[in-house]
């Protein structure tokens, strides 16, 4: 068993594409539910109009890749839109329901026979994101790495980390200059308790649009990331899983704070990684029983998955709060 | 103390699933970049001679292969990427052809070095039907599948009610129905499936007592908000449909047994004595159930509960009891609905998540927390998911549930029979 | 002057001595004094007027008020029977419920489309009766928001922070000088959630007159507060009234109606049954019938 390799492993997606589209996700996310309370299970809606407005735009259409990548956040955006108008006045459950329910009605729509022409249906989309990588500063010849054993990136793999990863502080930083605002504490007066802010003069429901708005398109900035670092968009990409992978690592960092879903996202990459890899190197290790090795064999995706839902359990039981978060606010809520 | 209870309940669980043997996975070769399947109907018929043909994204033709007296076929391709994949309905036995709303032509993608399984659900061949029968007939499969949803909702509405916990697993319970019943049938001792949905309802039912006596209990006398339970049935939910991936594969199988039957004819209908069963079942569970609720004193004490927990307990009745009965009852329903819902449509992994959207959207389509609005609402669902396949195709057919919800939230933002929440 | 400065439409006068001060009392009051006492009877400077407001559930009729008017710049009490239809009331006139007919006019204006947020930045605000303090901001956070007009709660405007510190600067001072009026300033830093039942009542109160409203709706603002404290928020509310602000209010407990109140509504079964002057009203049959004998007890709700 070699940890070089396992924690290489590991590094390299707490810090790669995957965590940076999960740290915007979960930024957004933040916004509707760690500040607003908004209770959006549809998440993957945003990253996926993002991914597919920008392939889209590319694949069919022609167009350049800097007019997709502003189409694919208008469409998120408009996506905030129409969700919000029929559904934020409901109960915070239904709201729940309803958002998964249109993300799932978006992806089924997206991934149909009769959509191919357009979005390549079934069979994904891929498209040229050279407008992108011709400006990638790094070396990128078949040689090329930089880093250290496995944690070790290629040139491609540099710009879109670099680019990927101002994004985030900038993000990061634009939400922390909005969310100290009064702006912010009306959204998290609506949190609290929306006829409360009501009674004190405050129209929730452009707040709480305004707050969807934002977080819809910051999650559309992690889709056109990930329709830039692989060059197309697949349907079964954007399963509701994909929320739920955002909220755990939204909690595992911490709501309603400035840097716990970056720290929540990288986290979640490390671990999940970590897993993989060590049951990996696991099912090789000769003294194994060949029973227990030909059952991780192929198997270790699958357990790291369930290792997530296994996490979200426990995270809730033991530190509901995240790494970032305070216990004291959280024990508030029971009073 | 407290948490060593939820973890051993949380280690119970566990345990109960991973008793579960693993099954054996056939071998493919690994390395091989390559489309398979098998073409077979039910449990026990495998066609042979049956022509695949595999063209890449631009149509041209990759490769071809016929199957094998297992059912199987492979073709192997040259690399990854996207392929369409499409099947020679020709090739199969007078009377066999794809099930209605199968494409005949399948898109599949697959990563180097992956054999990707691409499925053609194959059955009784539809016959041209004229419009008409066709409607009599969705409206017929939309009743059946609103009366699934109905019983698979009533756990989910009635633990809302008396708890209000959102329970994300609750379409895990179903599917863990539709798996164990599977390994009833076709593994342990290869028992009747009568014999194996009966078996399954206790399991279930027990399942439902140990997640509420060693996870739910314990987690309401800590109190946590109803945002962290609703998490922690996600993690669940995660990790119970990985479970079943990773001991019962993600592969589709149906059970042994009512594969192939004969068709009464009633009018315009053609059914299976197998779904007059299902319907006849599913409606005496539902009428019984009522019952309780209506007549008997845990029916009393479920409402009173649901009305009030804490005004409840104090005038004597037992809400731990009535909430533990309420989880076997609402458990062995999902677990049997799971069963039928897995008799409809093979079992997959995924069985229960599918079924959990329209669930909700059955539950909240009623209004939440009524019974009765439930029982319309999961109706509502069930026969707009069929009938909408008249005009649109099958692939679609859940998008137009899930829309009718949407738009009845818009004019009524409480479901169809809830009520508005007073402020203030 | 920073003590002194209570909310007001006109110039507040500048006297906190006591509320008891009858003489200056009753040359304030004096116009209401010539009302004829009797439900739905027309008042010379109203604030609001109600006519044909219904509200029922099922079966039952909440609120049914043929007409009634609320009397400016006094405090009128809103007694009745649990049950009564106060809060229905409240909701209604604040638009947080609908109405099944009827219409009203705050400020001699017309209320069309009642919407909650609309009417309180018109100057009609109201605290809840069961409290609605925000548990996880800090009770300094929550006495800003009830700030009116303020430009950081526009989003354009929210990374700004130059546009909006002054103003926010402003507001803090006025909060904290409400807060030092209502005892609250020594838990001006700690999380409103950590608040007992009683802070919190002062809490909603003291952020509602952020605002600088024009009527102040309490839905029972002394329900679980102690004696003194009550003594005190009856002072706030007397305070109020003299610096020109319209105050109703919901109470059960017939001493504190007596002790300050202006006017006196009593609502039973939806309807108005009766409505005068303090005195006059809690010695009425009617009145008493509805409480069935219990009008001194202070019925808790
Ligand atoms: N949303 C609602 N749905 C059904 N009935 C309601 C609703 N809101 C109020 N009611 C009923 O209307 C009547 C009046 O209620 P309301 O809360 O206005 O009384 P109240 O005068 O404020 O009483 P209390 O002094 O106890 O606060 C009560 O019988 C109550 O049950
Ligand atoms: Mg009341």
């Amino acid at each position: 068993m070699d940890f070089d390799i396992i924690f290489g492993n590991a590094a390299r997606a707490a810090f790669g594409p995957e965590a940076i589209i999960l740290a915007l996700a979960a930024i957004g996310l933040n916004i509707h539910f760690g500040f607003t309370g908004l209770l959006n299970f549809g998440q993957v809606g945003f990253i996926m109009l993002g991914a597919y407005g920008t392939s889209v735009a590319v694949a069919t259409f022609g167009w350049s890749l800097w007019v997709g990548i502003p189409i694919g956040l208008f469409l998120a955006l408009a996506l905030a839109v129409a969700l919000g108008i029929p559904t934020l006045r409901l109960h915070a459950v239904m709201f729940a329901i309803v958002t998964i329910a249109a993300a799932e009605i978006i992806r089924i729509l997206i991934g149909s026979t009769d959509a191919i022409g357009l979005t390549g249906g079934p069979l994904s989309v891929s498209f040229d994101a050279g407008a992108f990588f011709d400006l990638n500063p790094y070396a990128d010849g078949p040689q090329d790495r930089y880093g250290v054993g496995t944690f070790a990136f290629t040139g491609q793999q540099m710009w879109v980390i670099t680019v990927g990863w101002v994004l985030v502080a900038l993000v990061s930083f634009g939400v922390f200059l909005i969310i100290r605002s009064p702006w912010g504490r009306v959204l998290k007066s609506i949190r609290e308790d929306q006829d409360a802010a009501r009674s004190l003069g405050k129209n929730v429901f452009s707040y709480k649009m305004q707050a969807l708005m934002i977080g819809g398109v910051i999650g559309g900035m992690a889709g056109v990331i990930d329709a830039i670092k692989t060059s197309g968009a697949d349907p079964n990409g954007f399963r509701p899983q994909v929320t739920f992978y955002t909220y755990t690592a939204l909690l595992l960092g911490g709501t309603a704070t400035y840097l716990g879903p970056v720290l929540g996202a990288i986290l979640f990459w490390f671990l999940r990684e970590w897993i993989e890899s060590f049951l990996r190197q696991l099912a090789a290790e000769a003294w194994l029983p060949g029973a227990i090795a030909d059952f991780l064999e192929g198997s270790e995706g699958i357990i790291s998955v369930g290792m997530v839902g296994l996490a979200l359990v426990l995270l809730m039981l033991f530190r509901p709060q995240g790494i970032t978060g305070n216990r004291i606010e959280m024990q508030l809520d029971a009073r | 103390m407290r948490r060593g209870k939820i973890l051993l309940g949380l280690a119970l669980g566990l345990l109960m699933v991973l008793a579960v043997p693993a099954l054996a996975q056939d071998g493919a070769d690994p390395g091989q970049t390559q489309l398979n399947g098998t073409i077979r109907f039910g449990f026990d018929q495998f066609f042979e001679g049956v022509t695949i043909t595999v063209a890449d994204s631009s149509g041209a033709e990759v490769g071809q292969a016929a199957t094998d007296a297992d059912g199987r076929w492979s073709v192997p391709v040259p690399g990854p990427g996207a392929y369409r994949v499409s099947i020679d309905t020709g090739t199969l036995p007078e009377g066999i052809g794809l099930r209605e709303g199968q494409e005949s032509v399948v898109d599949a993608a697959v990563d180097a070095g992956q054999s990707r399984a691409v499925v053609f659900a194959v059955g009784e061949a539809p016959k041209g039907t004229p419009f008409g029968e066709r409607a009599a007939q969705t409206v017929f499969n939309g009743f059946k599948f609103g009366l699934i949803i109905a019983m698979s909702a009533i756990g989910l509405s009635l633990i809302y009610g008396t708890t209000g916990l959102v329970n994300f697993a609750h379409g895990e319970l179903v599917t863990f129905g539709a798996v164990i019943a599977w390994y009833f049938n076709s593994s342990w001792g290869e028992l009747n499936l009568i014999v194996a949905a009966v078996l399954t309802v206790i399991v279930c039912g027990m399942l439902g007592a140990g997640l509420e006596s060693g996870l739910f209990r314990p987690l309401r006398t800590r109190r946590l908000g109803i945002f962290q339970l609703v998490v922690i049935t996600i993690g669940l939910s995660l990790l119970g449909r990985q479970l079943v991936q990773l001991f019962f594969g993600a592969e589709p199988l149906p059970y042994r047994d009512f594969q192939v039957q004969e068709r009464w004819e009633f009018g315009p209908w053609a059914v299976t004595p197998r779904e007059v069963a299902t319907i006849a079942v599913i409606l005496a569970a539902l009428v019984t159930v009522g019952l309780m609720l209506q007549k008997t004193r845990f029916g009393k004490a479920t409402r009173a509960v649901a009305d009030n927990a804490d005004l409840a307990a104090v005038s004597g009745i037992n809400v731990n009891r009535v909430v533990l009965i309420v989880w076997v009852m609402g458990a062995a329903l999902a677990g049997l609905g799971g069963v039928f819902q897995g008799l409809d449509a093979d079992i997959d992994p995924f069985l229960g998540f599918q079924l959990l959207l329209l669930i909700f959207a059955g539950v909240e389509l009623g209004g939440l927390g009524t019974a009765y609005g439930a029982l319309a609402g999961s109706l509502i669902i069930g026969m707009s998911t069929e009938v909408s396949t008249l005009w649109i195709s099958p692939e679609l057919k859940f998008v137009v549930p899930l829309a009718a919800l949407i738009l009845v939230l818009l004019l009524r933002p409480q479901g169809l029979f809830g009520v508005k929440a007073r402020v203030g | 002057m920073p003590a002194d400065r209570i909310p007001s439409k006109e110039s507040a006068p500048d006297d906190r001595s006591s509320f008891m001060d009858s003489a200056r009392r009753t040359t304030e009051v004096e116009p209401i004094l010539t009302v004829h006492p009797e439900p739905g009877v027309a008042k010379p400077n109203p604030i609001l007027t109600m006519d044909g407001l219904r509200r029922s559930f099922g079966g039952l009729t909440a609120v049914d008020i043929d007409h009634l008017e609320i009397e400016r710049g006094i405090v009128t009490a809103l007694i009745g029977p649990n049950g009564a239809g106060k809060t229905t009331l409240f909701n209604l006139l604040t638009g947080f419920d609908r109405a099944d007919r009827g219409s009203w006019k705050f400020d001699g204006h017309r209320v069309t489309s009642p919407s909650p947020d609309r009417l309180a930045r018109r100057g009609m605000v109201r605290t809840f009766q069961l409290t609605k303090s925000l548990a996880k901001l800090s009770v300094l956070q929550n006495m800003l928001l009830g700030a009116p007009d303020q430009i950081g709660e526009r989003l354009w405007a929210a990374p700004f922070r130059y546009l909006w510190r002054d103003q926010e600067r402003i507001n803090t001072e006025r909060a904290d000088e409400l807060l030092e009026q209502f005892n609250l300033a020594h838990m001006r830093d700690e999380m409103a959630g950590t608040l007992s039942g009683g802070q919190r009542k002062l809490l909603e109160m003291a952020r509602a007159l952020m605002s600088d409203p024009a009527l102040v709706m309490l839905d029972e603002p002394m329900a679980g507060v102690n004696p003194a404290l009550a003594q005190s928020l009856l002072g706030h509310i007397t305070q109020l009234s003299l610096s020109g602000v319209s105050v109703v209010y919901i109470v059960h407990d017939m001493d504190l109606v007596s002790g300050i109140s202006d006017w006196v509504v009593v609502l039973a079964q939806g309807r108005v049954i009766a409505e005068g002057g303090p005195w006059k009203v809690i010695h009425d049959d009617v009145v008493i019938d509805a409480y069935l004998g219990r009008r001194r007890t202070g019925t808790a709700s």
